[in-house]
């Protein structure tokens, strides 16, 4: 037989479980804004049922659990795809100074100062003994020392701005890993103590997915709800509790800082994510710049030093060299190229030494057209320069467009799993709420059962 | 039942909003700047050509520069060699009025004074400079090419039998200059042998036919030498259109390079326009969209 009290019980019990489903949905609501978060599911059960002789009763109903709604494989895709991005985003920020740098689109790069160098050279054939004319193709040679120079110290400068940039992601990758470890034995305590480690499990998320974008995370499962972090080649940044920090060493050789893990030198196995970026640009795109512009200057001016002392100048004296030879190995040419003369006069325009000869400005003037440089023209070595540059820029510029488009399509499956609904959260509302008035509604009946028994007493 | 969807649609419709706003900038950077690359990325292949493009017009530019200054040279050559076949010409003339025999003495010794001075004439037409250099005395353009010595009434080439050429396009030098020996010495016509020979025969009054028959020959070499300035201008000239015409395809070249169709870039721009006014308005009816909760009183 049933009671009263037993119905008035699961009234009251009705009411308690459907103010935790509405303060789950109130949550939600209040939530909806929230990055990282993931909506929460109320989880209803019937509670065990009573057995009073040959009949079976409902005891009512609890609220068992708070879920909250994630797919750990999306997150997961999420993060991957965020640090492809995190590396694409920094190079092309620094890449795209660079090509500026080099902007033959608008006809102001090298192109124009060896054009104007050999164009004087060309007016010196015309004109071989007008002392104004020679001192043309000195200053023209002038401007293209300078161009060099210019070139090679603005990359030097945004080397060293990319440098401070890796110290500087390094500091964050360590600020993220010291918020990480925390929160991630939190989740495992509470799922330990079988609590909803939901709202841990959002904020550690939201701080990985942060740190995916520095640098190449690879996810562990730890087995109780922890996780392992480490940099895709298995240099640790959280176990556990614990937060393992990266530090930066200046190269002795060049000053660029170096990053160290545990004490081993890891920067060259950082894949991805901003600090792998930053370290394309800094390590491999400006060595390989300088070096080719290294090896156009170096190889222009032996050239050009080699023609010219075949001449004689304009006091039949054998021509000496033009350019200061660059250094043998060639590193370092394009900072350091200057001219060895400056008197007009010396410029050795004439094989013959007759004043009136032009026949070494002719054949300084062929060398434009000669393979000196690596097997190549100059100018066709410098357009191969200018198309790796942009085609560099371009291709990252392209994978950056469909990795975007790849990382949003999962963004949008992630949130359709855990963004919050507004509608479908005002649609549990009213569901709470009908229930709640009802269980209410029952308890006031109840009552005034109670109170039909009671008097019956009177 | 269908699938959940992300009720958060505001991160595609920014992404929406920013790409017609960068649609729109691509539009209106290329119809300021006349560009369709404005960056190396923008084209690569492109940019690199256009290194080689804009070369080949500095060049040109240059070869027009060394064109218009040999040209004047060319002229002053030619001009010059133009009196030197008057001068040789009057020579024949005189020679001839000397042979007919109808000369006294006296006469002839006149007339082989009006030779003399010829002479002189021609010498200093061979020691012509132009621009502070002397133009025939081959490569040495500081040595007074030719000398008369007073004694002798020799006269001696002190310049070199070397040539010049210069650059007009790749690859095709054109020469600058003939050697003054071989203008006015030459084996097959020696102008100022023929000259002191005319001069010669005239005083002594033998041998005055051959003497200036030995002045033709050297006016024939004259005019035959003066021809390499005539073709040398008509050379000139071609180079000089040419290089004009291949500004022109190089700047052709350039514009199908780089340049932008402005009626292009323009509907570019209204469609860009177009599709960011429908993204926003997109935008602001979804964002203001009554949710259930509207609905509940």
């Amino acid at each position: 037989m049933g009671s009263l009290s037993a119905g008035l019980n699961i009234a009251l019990q009705s009411l308690l479980t459907e103010e935790g489903a509405i303060q789950t949905t109130s949550n939600n609501i209040a939530n909806v804004n929230t990055p990282g978060y993931a909506r929460q599911r109320p989880d209803l059960a019937e509670t065990p049922p009573v057995q009073l002789g040959h009949l079976t009763f409902g005891t009512g109903v609890e609220l068992q659990h708070v879920t909250s709604l994630r797919d750990s494989i999306l997150d997961l895709r999420v993060n991957q795809e965020t640090q492809q991005q995190g590396k694409l985003n920094a190079f092309l920020g620094s890449a795209q100074q660079i090509q500026a740098l080099f902007n033959e689109t608008s006809g102001t790069g090298l192109q124009s100062s060896l054009t104007a160098f050999f164009s004087s050279v060309s007016q010196l054939s015309a004109n071989p003994r007008d002392l104004n004319v020679r001192q043309g193709v000195l200053s023209a040679a002038q401007n293209l020392a300078r161009a060099f120079n210019q070139s090679s110290s603005n990359l030097v400068t945004l080397q060293r701005n990319v440098d401070l940039a890796v110290s500087q992601s390094v500091t964050q990758i360590n600020t993220l890993v010291a918020q990480i470890a925390p929160v991630n034995a939190q989740v495992a305590a509470a799922q330990a103590t079988g609590q909803n480690a939901g709202p841990f499990v959002d904020q550690r998320q939201q701080l990985i997915n942060q740190l995916s974008s520095l640098v190449d995370v690879s996810t562990i499962d730890a087995g109780n709800g922890s996780l392992t972090l480490t940099t895709s080649s298995g240099a640790p940044l959280v176990v556990g509790g614990q937060s393992f920090q990266l530090t930066t060493q200046p190269d002795p050789a060049n000053g660029l800082q170096h990053v160290f893990s545990q004490g081993v030198d890891i920067t060259a196995k950082i894949t991805a994510g901003q600090l792998a970026g930053q370290l394309q640009v800094r390590d491999q795109e400006i060595p390989s710049l300088q070096k080719s512009l290294d090896t156009l200057a170096a190889g222009l001016a032996t050239a050009v030093n080699t023609q010219h002392q075949a001449g004689f100048d304009l006091n039949g004296t054998a021509g000496g060299n033009f350019f200061v030879p660059p250094p043998v190995s060639g590193a370092g040419a394009a900072s350091s190229l200057t001219l060895a003369i400056t008197d007009p006069n010396k410029v050795a325009a004439s094989a013959s030494g007759a004043v009136g000869d032009n026949a070494n400005a002719n054949a300084i003037l062929a060398l434009q057209n000669q393979a000196v440089i690596s097997g190549q023209t100059p100018l066709n070595f410098y357009s191969n320069l200018v198309f790796k540059l942009g085609n560099d820029v371009s291709s990252a510029q392209t994978d950056q467009q469909s990795g975007g488009l790849v990382l949003k399509q999962i963004q949008n499956l992630q949130g359709g799993v855990s963004g919050v609904d507004i509608n479908e959260e005002a649609a549990n509302l009213i569901r709470f709420q009908n229930a709640y008035q009802a269980s209410a509604q029952v308890s006031s009946v109840i009552d005034t059962l109670m109170q039909t028994t009671i008097n019956l007493i009177r | 039942m269908s699938i959940r969807l992300n009720p958060n649609l505001l991160p595609d419709l920014l992404t929406a909003v920013q790409q017609s706003e960068q649609n729109m900038n691509t539009a209106t950077e290329q119809l300021a700047s006349g560009r369709s690359v404005n960056r190396l990325s923008d084209d690569p292949a492109a940019a690199a050509a256009l290194v080689g493009n804009h070369n080949s017009t500095g060049q040109d530019d240059q070869f027009l520069r060394n064109v218009s200054s040999l040209q004047a040279r060319f002229q002053v050559a030619d001009s010059t060699l133009s009196n030197v076949v008057t001068v040789l010409t009057r020579a024949v003339a005189i020679g001839t009025e000397g042979a007919n025999g109808t000369l006294s003495a006296a006469d002839r010794q006149a007339v082989a004074g009006e030779v003399q001075g010829l002479t002189s004439q021609l010498l200093s037409l061979a020691n012509t400079t132009y621009q502070g250099t002397y133009i025939f005395s081959g490569t040495a353009v500081k040595t007074q090419p030719f000398a008369l010595n007073t004694t002798t009434n020799a006269v001696t080439y002190n310049g070199d039998a070397n040539t010049t050429s210069v650059q007009f396009s790749n690859g095709n030098p054109i020469s600058t200059s003939v050697p003054g020996s071989q203008l006015f010495q030459n084996a097959s016509g020696d102008a100022f042998g023929a000259l002191q020979n005319l001069n010669a025969a005239l005083l002594s009054g033998n041998n005055i036919g051959a003497a200036v028959t030995q002045v033709q020959t050297a006016l024939s070499t004259v005019s035959t030498q003066r021809v390499f300035y005539g073709n040398g201008l008509n050379q000139i000239t071609l180079s000089e259109n040419f290089l004009s015409q291949d500004k022109v395809n190089l700047s052709s070249q350039e514009n199908a390079l780089v340049g932008v169709d402005p009626a292009k870039a323009a509907s570019d721009l209204v469609q860009a326009q177009v599709a960011n006014q429908s993204i926003l308005s997109a935008t602001g009816r979804v964002l203001t969209l009554p949710t259930l909760l509207s609905f509940l009183k």
